[in-house]
């Protein structure tokens, strides 16, 4: 069973972490996402400023306020402002 | 990750829009917008500008999406555009990896009944990609004075740059 949550980081969040794709166990009942991205920057202090100015998506929907709560098997992603075009 | 194209429905939709890792040319958005009975077709391309910086030459920008969220948000795009502007069709192709100076980045195409919708939708559909959808930049240079040779743009190049 899935005990584990995936971050995917973009762009300036992968250079910041050296890696794109991060894993973190967490409690069944789940973990709200603003601690879970704190101990993440705790890890990595270059992430911190990005993830002021980043949007935050779970299973491909933009989060709204990162007080909600993630859970086994969900999948994070970190977009920092975007460049395309 | 790395297949050549993603192409596929967002919530039962069929999306016209492609993330690809090939290259991308006019004909083949100009093909997708044939036989729609419009008066106009306007194709815009975007492509990587050639930059020197404190006497670095950019060589060219590696681009990376979020494929999923991106199509997702294309769609959303195409949506709204057809709304707005009453456009017939669209057809959006966005490249990514690895990119050269001088190569094509974006094409977007639409085909309306009058000129000014198309110009417009087309017009709305660039900036909008630029500010809504997960796709980023990073300049490569020619190795310069710093050694540094890779930066991540933090924002799009400013209202100058086309694509």
């Amino acid at each position: 069973m899935t005990r584990t949550v995936q971050l995917t980081l973009f762009a300036t969040a992968r250079e910041a972490v050296g890696a794109s794709r991060l894993e973190r166990a967490v409690p069944s009942t789940g973990v709200r996402l603003d601690t879970l991205l704190e101990s993440i920057a705790e890890e990595h202090p270059r992430l911190r400023p990005i993830l002021r100015n980043a949007r935050v998506a779970r299973n491909g929907e933009y989060v709204v306020g990162k007080r909600l709560r993630v859970r086994p098997g969900d999948e994070i992603a970190i977009h920092p402002p975007y460049s395309g075009g | 990750m790395r297949s050549p194209s993603t192409r596929r429905t967002v919530g039962g939709e069929p999306i016209s829009s492609e993330v690809t890792d090939r290259p991308i040319t006019l004909s083949q958005v100009a093909q997708r917008l044939e036989d729609s009975g419009s008066g106009a077709v306007v194709l815009f391309v975007g492509r990587v500008r050639p930059e020197v910086q404190a006497g670095r030459r950019l060589t060219g920008l590696d681009y990376e999406a979020d494929r999923r969220m991106a199509l997702a948000r294309l769609s959303d795009l195409e949506r709204q555009a057809r709304r707005r502007f009453g456009t017939r069709r669209i057809h959006v192709v966005h490249r990514i990896g690895r990119l050269r100076v001088g190569t094509a980045s974006v094409i977007i195409g639409v085909a309306a009944a009058h000129r000014s919708m198309a110009f417009e939708a087309a017009r709305f559909l660039i900036e909008e990609l630029k500010r809504e959808v997960p796709i980023w930049k990073t300049d490569r240079w020619a190795r310069g004075p710093t050694g540094r040779r890779r930066r991540t743009r933090r924002r799009p190049r400013g209202a100058r740059s086309p694509g």
